[in-house]
C-alpha cells in the first residue's frame, strides 16, 4: 500500500470549540422558547466557562456560530435553518458558521416530534421556524442592550444592520464580534414578542435563494460522508446477514476466508458473521468465502410478497374485517348506503427500497474498557444513534463521542430506534480493539432492506343521479410501520400509525361523510418510513378514484375536483394555474395529460403528467410534468424548487418502475440492475410553479411525490382509457391493462 | 506491485493486482471523492478518468490501470475551478451530493470529446449515471452551462 499521498486526516467532525477557544464573546442556549440562558465565553476552553448548549455564539472576532440540530441527508436544512436565525439576528450571512450538533441534547429538539432529534416528514423548516426567529430576535436584542449601555443611550435609538449595532444619531457604530467582546453583567434573557419580529417585507435572507452552503464541497468531492471516514489503524468488516430476518448463524467454517491475506478475525454477530479485515477488498473476499448454515425456523421464512398483497387484498375488500378508524367526518357509511351510485375499486402497491445512492456504513472506535467510543454515523437521528450506542455498549451518553455525517441520501432509510449498521461497528470494534469501518455492499443494503410496506386499498364512493359525490370510504391494508421501525413511539401512539395512512384523509377536498381507516395486516417485511410515507400509496389510490368517480359523474376531472374545494381557495388556485400551465384542455393522440392534486401535511401541490405509451412492449414514459405547490413561506425558494423537483422524479420513478419481492423470507432483488430507478434519459422536463402564500412554511422535502403516480395512471387514461391500479406500472401491468 | 500515475503524480500500489481501482483509490490513496454506489457498474458514482476515458472504478482491477493516468474529482481542478465545478455551484446541482462526483467526471469526459452538446446528446450520455436526488435536469443545465463558459 505504499503511496506517495498523505493518508487523509481523520474525518473533520464540525468543531465549535476550536471556533470558541479562538476569542471570547457570548453564548446563547436556545429552547423552544426561544433563547433560554445567555453566558459568557472565555478565551480560553479549559476553564469549563463554556456552556454545553450553546446553540449560537457570537465570538470577539465577529464569528457567529449557529448550531444545526437537524442532520443534513440533502435536503439542504443545514443552509435553510441557521439562514432563519440569522435573519432575525440581523447578522451578516458571510459571519455564519454552521456546526452540526452531534449529541442527542433534547433541550433543542424538533417539536413536531416530543423534543427528540429527528430529521424526517418535511418538518425541519417548519417544525424549528418560531424557536429559530425568536432566538435570532432576543440574541440581537441582548446585543442592542450592551451597545445602549456602552454608549449610555436609550434602546430606543439604536437600529441594527447586518453584523452591526448602529446609533443613527452620532454616527457610531459597533460590529456584532466588538459588543460580544463588551463587558457586561446583565445577562438577562430578553423579552421579544411576536410583533417584535421583522415583517416579511423586510426579510433580506429568508426567500432570497441564498446559496446552499453544502455546494461547494459537493462539487469538488471533499464532502465527507459516514463511508469516507478513514481513522489510523483502521479495520474494515463485512457482515455476512441471515438471508432471512431472525434466523442465527448455526454453523459456520470460517477456515477459507481465516485464510485470505489480509483477514484478521471473524466476529459472530446476532445476525450475521463479521469479517474483519486490514483492507476492504480483503473483508470483501473473505466474506464471499465464508460457508454457513442458518436456522430455518424464523417466522419470517413464511414472508411471501405476492401472498402477502393477496391476502391484504382480502382484508380489504373484507368489510367486515376489523379496521382503525384513521380519520372521518359525517357517516360515509349512510352516505353511500343511500348513494343512486356507488363505485368500488381496488388499488395495490408492492414493496418499495429507497435505493439511497450511498450504501449503509458506520465507523466505531470503542474504548479499551469497552464502555465509550468515538462513532460516526450518518444518521436522520442524534436520538436514537445515541441509544442504538448506549444500549450496545450498556453505557452512557457522556461516554459517546458521535459525530454526525452527512448522508448519501436517505429518504428514511435512517430513522429507526435500532440502527443494526451502527451496532456492527460497535461490536467488530469492541471484539478487536480497534477503529472499524463497516460497509454495506449495494446487494446488501437491498437484501436487507427496510421497506415502504406493501398496501391493498378498497375505495368506495357514492354519487347522486346528477354526479355529485356524496360519501367517501378510504380502507388501507397494510401493517403498522411505527410498530416495526420504531415500538417505542408505538406505545405512545397505537393504534394510530401516521407513518402507514398519511394521505388517506385526503384532507383538501371538503368531504362530508369520509372514512379513512387503517387495516392492520401482518408484517411480511422489514419495514420504513419512505419518502413521502404512507402518501406515496394512499395518494395513488384516492386520487386515481378521483378520476375515476369524476368519468363516472361525465364530468371533467378538473371540474369535479373544483367542486369539491370551494372551500379551499388556495388548493382551487393551483388547480387553474396547473392546468393554465400545461394547457390542459389542448388534447393530443399520442400523448395523455392526467390531473392529480394531492400533497404532504399542509403542503399542496397539483400535477399534470404527460404520459405517452410503447404499445407492443407496454412502456410508459412521461415526456412533461407541470407542478403548482403551495408549501407556505418559503424560506429557500430554489433550494425548494429543487426539493419539488426531486420529489417529483422519486415519485415517476417508484410509480413506473420500483418493486422489491419476497419469497421464502428473502429479497429478490439484488442491486440497480434489477432494483431500477429513474436514469437521466427517462426524466421529464418539469415545470414548477411556487405559489406566493401569507401562511407559515409547511415543508418541501416531500410535498413533490404523492401527487406522481396518479397524475400517470390518469393520464394514462387519458390516452387508452384503461385504468392502472397497480403500482408499479411495469410493462406487463400495462400491456394486462390494454387487452 | 503495480505503477500508475493518479491525478499526475506517480503512485505505486501494493494491492492485489485484481483489487478494484475503486477501493485502491479511496481506502489506499484517501481520495474519497469517488464513491462507492453499487458495485456493479449500475451507477456511475465511481466515475473516473483512465488514459482521459470515463470508467467505472468499481469494475476496473487496478493491474488494468498499469502505467496509466488515472483522474479522479481531486485532479479535475487543482482549486474546483473547472467549468462543469463552476456550473455545479451556480447552478446549485446537488443535493445529497453523493453521486455528484461521478457525474462531474462523466460531463468532463463528454465535454472534452464534445465541446458543444446537444440536450439528447447530455440525456443520452448522463444516462450511465444514477441520481436518487433527482438532480437530473439540472445536471443538464450545469452540463450546457459549463459548455457556454468553457
Amino acid at each position: 500500500m505504499a503511496s506517495s499521498m498523505k493518508a487523509k486526516a481523520p474525518t473533520p467532525a464540525l468543531s465549535r470549540r476550536a471556533v470558541l477557544a479562538g476569542a471570547a464573546g457570548l453564548t446563547f442556549a436556545i429552547g423552544t422558547g426561544g433563547i433560554a440562558e445567555v453566558a459568557r465565553a472565555t478565551a480560553s476552553p479549559g476553564r469549563g466557562a463554556l456552556n454545553p448548549s450553546a446553540w449560537l455564539s457570537i465570538a470577539s472576532d465577529g464569528t457567529i456560530a449557529i448550531v444545526f440540530p437537524s442532520t443534513e441527508m440533502g435536503q439542504g436544512s443545514s443552509t435553510a435553518l441557521p439562514l432563519i436565525l440569522a435573519e432575525e439576528l440581523d447578522a451578516d450571512w458571510d459571519d455564519v458558521r454552521v456546526e452540526q450538533l452531534n449529541r442527542d441534547d433534547r433541550s433543542f429538539g424538533n417539536p413536531i416530534f416530543g423534543n427528540v432529534l429527528y430529521t424526517a416528514g418535511s418538518t425541519g423548516v417548519y417544525g424549528y421556524f418560531d424557536s429559530l426567529r425568536k432566538a435570532g430576535a432576543q440574541a440581537r436584542r441582548m446585543l442592542m442592550h450592551i451597545a445602549a449601555d456602552h454608549w449610555a443611550v436609550p434602546l430606543a435609538s439604536l437600529t441594527t444592520e447586518p453584523s452591526a449595532v448602529v446609533h443613527a444619531e452620532s454616527g457610531r457604530r459597533l460590529s456584532y464580534g466588538e459588543i460580544a467582546a463588551l463587558p457586561y453583567a446583565d445577562l438577562a434573557v430578553p423579552e421579544v414578542a411576536e410583533e417584535d419580529l421583522k415583517p416579511r417585507s423586510e426579510y433580506r435572507l429568508i426567500g432570497q435563494s441564498v446559496p446552499r452552503l453544502d455546494i461547494p464541497a459537493k462539487s469538488t468531492g471533499s464532502e465527507t460522508y459516514v463511508i469516507d471516514v478513514r481513522l489510523h489503524g483502521m479495520l474494515y468488516a463485512a457482515v455476512l446477514r441471515a438471508p432471512v430476518e431472525d434466523e442465527t448463524p448455526t454453523s459456520l467454517d470460517d477456515g477459507e476466508a481465516r485464510a485470505v491475506d489480509g483477514v484478521v478475525d471473524i466476529v459472530t454477530l446476532p445476525d450475521g458473521i463479521a469479517v474483519v479485515a486490514e483492507t476492504l477488498e480483503a473483508a470483501f473476499a473473505g466474506r464471499d468465502l465464508l460457508t454457513v448454515e442458518w436456522s430455518e425456523a424464523a417466522p419470517a421464512r413464511r414472508f411471501d410478497s405476492a401472498a402477502d398483497l393477496a391476502a391484504y387484498a382480502k382484508a380489504a375488500g373484507n368489510q367486515g374485517h376489523q379496521a382503525t378508524k384513521w380519520r372521518s367526518s359525517g357517516d360515509a357509511a349512510t352516505a353511500i348506503g343511500q348513494a343512486e351510485r356507488v363505485l368500488e375499486a381496488e388499488y395495490l402497491s408492492d414493496y418499495a427500497y429507497h435505493a439511497q445512492l450511498e450504501p449503509m456504513a458506520a465507523v466505531a472506535a470503542v474504548d479499551p474498557d469497552g464502555k465509550g467510543a468515538e462513532v460516526w454515523a450518518g444518521t436522520q437521528t442524534q436520538s436514537w444513534t445515541m441509544r442504538t450506542i448506549t444500549e450496545v455498549l450498556g453505557t452512557t451518553p457522556d461516554r459517546v463521542r458521535l459525530n454526525m455525517m452527512t448522508m448519501g441520501g436517505s429518504f428514511g432509510r435512517r430513522t429507526a430506534l435500532r440502527q443494526e449498521y451502527v451496532r456492527d461497528a460497535l461490536l467488530t470494534s469492541k471484539a478487536l480493539g480497534k477503529p472499524v469501518k463497516v460497509v454495506w455492499t449495494r446487494e446488501d443494503d437491498i437484501k436487507q432492506g427496510w421497506f415502504r410496506p406493501a398496501a391493498a386499498q378498497r375505495m368506495r364512493a357514492g354519487l347522486t343521479a346528477e354526479g355529485r359525490l356524496t360519501g367517501w370510504h378510504h380502507r388501507v391494508a397494510t401493517p403498522s410501520v411505527i410498530a416495526y421501525f420504531n415500538p417505542l413511539r408505538w406505545e405512545q401512539v397505537d393504534p394510530s400509525d401516521i407513518i402507514s395512512m398519511r394521505g388517506s384523509e385526503s384532507g383538501f377536498y371538503k368531504l362530508e361523510h369520509m372514512l379513512a381507516e387503517h387495516v392492520i395486516t401482518d408484517r411480511g417485511a422489514r419495514v420504513a418510513p419512505w419518502r413521502a410515507i404512507g402518501a406515496s400509496y394512499t395518494s395513488f389510490a384516492a386520487e386515481a378514484f378521483m378520476d375515476e368517480l369524476a368519468e363516472a359523474a361525465g364530468s371533467d376531472p378538473l371540474d369535479f375536483r373544483l367542486k369539491l374545494l370551494e372551500h379551499n381557495p388556495r388548493g382551487r388556485k393551483l388547480l387553474e394555474t396547473v392546468v393554465e400551465m400545461a394547457d390542459w384542455t389542448k388534447r393530443s393522440p399520442s400523448s395523455g395529460l392526467g390531473l392529480s392534486f394531492a400533497g404532504y401535511g399542509a403542503s399542496m401541490a397539483a400535477g399534470i403528467a404527460e404520459v405517452q405509451l410503447d404499445e407492443s412492449s407496454g412502456e410508459i414514459s412521461v415526456s412533461r410534468f407541470w407542478a403548482a405547490v403551495d408549501a407556505g413561506l418559503i424560506v429557500a425558494p430554489d433550494n425548494a424548487l429543487a426539493q419539488i423537483e426531486g420529489g417529483i422524479i422519486f415519485g415517476l420513478s417508484s410509480a413506473l418502475k420500483e418493486r422489491i419481492t419476497i419469497v421464502n423470507g428473502e429479497v429478490e432483488q439484488n442491486n440497480y440492475y434489477d432494483y431500477e430507478i429513474l436514469r437521466a434519459h427517462e426524466v421529464p422536463e418539469i415545470a414548477l410553479h411556487l405559489q406566493d402564500s401569507d401562511g407559515p412554511p409547511t415543508g418541501v422535502g416531500e410535498v413533490g411525490t404523492p401527487m406522481v403516480a396518479a397524475a400517470v395512471a390518469n393520464g394514462f387514461h387519458s390516452l387508452t382509457g384503461r385504468r392502472l391500479r397497480h403500482l408499479p406500472f411495469t410493462r406487463d401491468r400495462v400491456r394486462a391493462a390494454l387487452t | 506491485m503495480t505503477a500508475f500515475r493518479v491525478n499526475g503524480e506517480a503512485v505505486v500500489s501494493r494491492a492485489a493486482p485484481d483489487t478494484a481501482l475503486l477501493w485502491v483509490l479511496r481506502e489506499h490513496l484517501a481520495l474519497t471523492g469517488t464513491k462507492f454506489g453499487c458495485g456493479a457498474g449500475m451507477c456511475g458514482a465511481c466515475t473516473v478518468h483512465v488514459d482521459g476515458e470515463p470508467v467505472y472504478s468499481c469494475l476496473t482491477a487496478l493491474s488494468d490501470v498499469a502505467g496509466m493516468e488515472v483522474t479522479t474529482i481531486e485532479g479535475l481542478s487543482p482549486d474546483g475551478s473547472h467549468p462543469l465545478q463552476r456550473a455545479w455551484v451556480a447552478e446549485q446541482v446537488p443535493q445529497c451530493g453523493y453521486c455528484q462526483s461521478g457525474q462531474i467526471m462523466r460531463a468532463a469526459a463528454l465535454l472534452k470529446e464534445n465541446p458543444n452538446p446537444s440536450r439528447a446528446e447530455i440525456r443520452d450520455t448522463m444516462s450511465a449515471n444514477l441520481c436518487r436526488c433527482g438532480t437530473y435536469n439540472r445536471i443538464f443545465r450545469a452540463v450546457e452551462r459549463a459548455a457556454e463558459e468553457a
